[in-house]
């Protein structure tokens, strides 16, 4: 009987990661997980970007309407843009859908991570000014329900949270505190729920008919199924708009400090958080309006549940004997297979 | 519209696919030996099959046969994975369901029998041959049960991404590391320990979480019971299996390609 005792046989100058790579399997850790989460994003956004609605006018169209109450110094360049996408829709979608492609990949593509990341993060900038208008925020038609502050924002922040390198000290609480830190971690995730808390009480989503208009919004071009989801959830909220958009406030504020609770208590709001992204999702987004056509991108929903499973809290590691791998690889993952370095 | 030109890169890259797996087909000659290499046969045949196939739904002028045809082609295709992963599931669990070696196979399998038989043509192009097929591309026709679609294309990710992970990665695992193994002395520590042929690596695919390279028995290959006190150490100049054409990851890159295109036209099609 024999013991399979190597890895594989491919040779570590594949990856790029040095030496110390090749003696790990490819069990990648949590943080790689969640990466690998956002290059599947990216890649379905990607190939939604590749859609034949995304090639007509409409998509410059739609890109134009995001001008629509943000301030001039917003409004001028995203009008720019719309000009010039309705001009060169063909060569330009491509180009955009091509870019979002090879982020994708390229974050998929363990030697090219951390360009990809940098680069996802200057393109999502980028597009969230140009092609979302700031996720409508200066605008008094931002809501949660319909994917403020801008899903491709989200998309920045966890390639922020997910840098493939880990600060110096005491072993990350969770995920997302690796690379930046706990305490800015933290604070990122808690401007980013009370922004949503604040975006839910705004005058024009706490009208009586307001939550009601947004999700029945949805209904059109979804499969029946779906629709008639939305009429459901659409009719549960007629005419408790107010009453709605304060329990969706609390429990965002709720979500928002959950993260500076003991484990047990930020495990409970971290589920909330994945409920209510859900929920957003599910009846708000209609996943994004994918199964409609036309989609640009899944919404926010869904990025708001990976981000979410970023700040999970983590079990400590049970540090291994020497040359053999930990028992719990969580907060001390195996560094060396990510070619991770302290800073 | 898409663009054509933008459907004939795709359709360009499954004529490479399809290439290549002919000539994985043609190194490995799976009809002269009885080897684990021929044992994963089916594979690249499916690769094959899917990339012909997938060409002539991109661009009509590469059509080959009838939307009937492929749809029994990948009925049967569809039947003989499901087999294997159920096969694999008795050996190794659940976990083959989730993330073994021919589940990623299974899903591409259905997903293309998925897009013949759910394809509703355009009435301008008639009852729906490929060249309603390539129409459909292009946004001319739809696909019914678009959350099937929306489904298959996130497994479809899914598992493209993992493949460009596992490949990029240190090491190797599951069924990448196919590579012949040669002998070595073994330490005392492993004498003695059951192992597989398959189980060298850890399980791949989506969700897929266990360390155990052992536990991990996800390939089809029989159980290669090496003497005792020897330890299989995978060889980088090993001179059949893992080399050329036949490299593990030669047939891993197919399948990244036609993973990532298959989710386009299913996307493109919602």
């Amino acid at each position: 009987m024999s013991e399979i005792a190597a890895a594989g046989v491919r040779p570590a100058r594949r990856t790029g990661l040095g030496a110390g790579a090749a003696v790990s399997r490819g069990v990648p850790d949590i943080r790689r997980r969640l990466q690998l989460g956002l290059a599947g994003i990216w890649l379905l956004d990607a190939l939604l970007q590749y859609q034949s609605f995304m090639f007509s006018k409409a998509f410059s169209q739609m890109i134009g309407g995001t001008a629509a109450g943000n301030p001039g110094v917003v409004a001028s360049p995203i009008t720019w843009d719309a000009t010039l996408v309705a001009h060169h829709a063909v060569l330009l979608n491509s180009v955009f859908a091509t870019i979002q492609l090879l982020i994708g990949i390229g974050i998929a593509w363990r030697p090219t991570v951390r360009l990809a990341l940098a680069a996802s993060i200057a393109w999502a900038l980028g597009v969230w000014w140009f092609g979302e208008g700031l996720g409508m925020v200066l605008t008094s038609s931002a809501s949660p329900v319909n994917g403020a502050p801008g899903a491709v924002v989200i998309y920045a922040l966890l390639a922020v949270l997910l840098w493939p390198a880990d600060r110096a000290g005491e072993p990350a609480p969770f995920t997302a505190a690796r690379a930046v830190g706990a305490p800015a971690a933290r604070a990122l995730w808690l401007v980013l729920w009370l922004s949503l808390a604040y975006f839910a009480l705004l005058p024009g989503n706490r009208a009586p008919q307001a939550l009601n208009g947004m999700i029945a919004g949805m209904e059109s071009g979804e499969p029946g199924w779906l629709a008639a989801l939305d009429r459901d959830a659409a009719s549960l909220v007629a005419h408790q708009g107010l009453a709605a958009s304060i329990v969706l406030a609390i429990a965002l504020v709720i979500i928002a400090v959950g993260v500076y609770l003991p484990p047990p208590a930020a495990r409970g709001t971290l589920v909330l958080a994945i409920v209510v992204a859900a929920v957003i999702w599910v009846f708000g987004e209609a996943f994004g309006m994918i199964l409609a056509g036309g989609a640009t991108d899944p919404n926010s929903g869904l990025l708001l549940i990976l981000l979410a499973l970023a700040y999970w809290p983590v079990r400590a590691a049970v540090r291994a004997p020497a040359g053999t791998a930990p028992a719990v690889a969580d907060t001390a993952p195996a560094r060396a297979e990510e070619g991770t370095t302290a800073s | 519209m898409i663009p054509a030109w933008i459907l004939d890169i795709f359709a360009a890259i499954m004529l490479v696919v399809a290439a290549v797996s002919a000539a994985r087909l043609i190194a490995a000659r799976p009809w002269q030996q009885r080897t684990r290499r021929a044992a994963l046969a089916d594979i690249d045949v499916a690769h094959l099959l899917m990339a012909i196939a997938m060409a002539g739904m991109l661009a009509a002028s590469l059509q080959t046969l009838p939307n009937g045809a492929w749809s029994v082609i990948f009925a049967v295709m569809t039947a003989w994975f499901g087999y294997r992963v159920v096969r694999d599931a008795q050996v190794s669990g659940v976990r083959a369901l989730a993330g073994g070696h021919c589940a990623p196979h299974l899903i591409h399998a259905a997903a293309m029998l998925y897009m013949f038989v759910a394809f509703t043509a355009p009435a301008a192009h008639g009852s729906g041959g490929m060249g309603g097929m390539a129409a459909g591309m292009t946004g001319m026709g739809t696909l019914q049960l678009p959350l099937l679609a929306f489904l298959f294309a996130l497994a479809l990710i899914g598992y493209s991404v993992w493949d460009l992970d596992q490949l990029s990665g240190p090491g190797a695992s599951g069924h990448y590391s196919l590579a012949t193994a040669r002998v070595a002395p073994a330490g005392p520590v492993l004498a003695g320990v059951g192992a597989t042929a398959a189980g060298i690596g850890a399980p791949a695919g989506p969700g897929a979480a266990a360390v155990s390279p052992a536990a991990s028995a996800t390939m089809t290959a029989e159980p290669v019971a090496e003497p005792a006190g020897v330890t299989q150490v995978p060889s980088a100049s090993a001179p059949a299996d893992g080399t050329g054409v036949l490299a593990p990851w030669v047939a891993t890159s197919c399948r990244i390609a036609m993973g990532i295109t298959m989710a386009l036209m299913l996307l493109v099609m919602i």
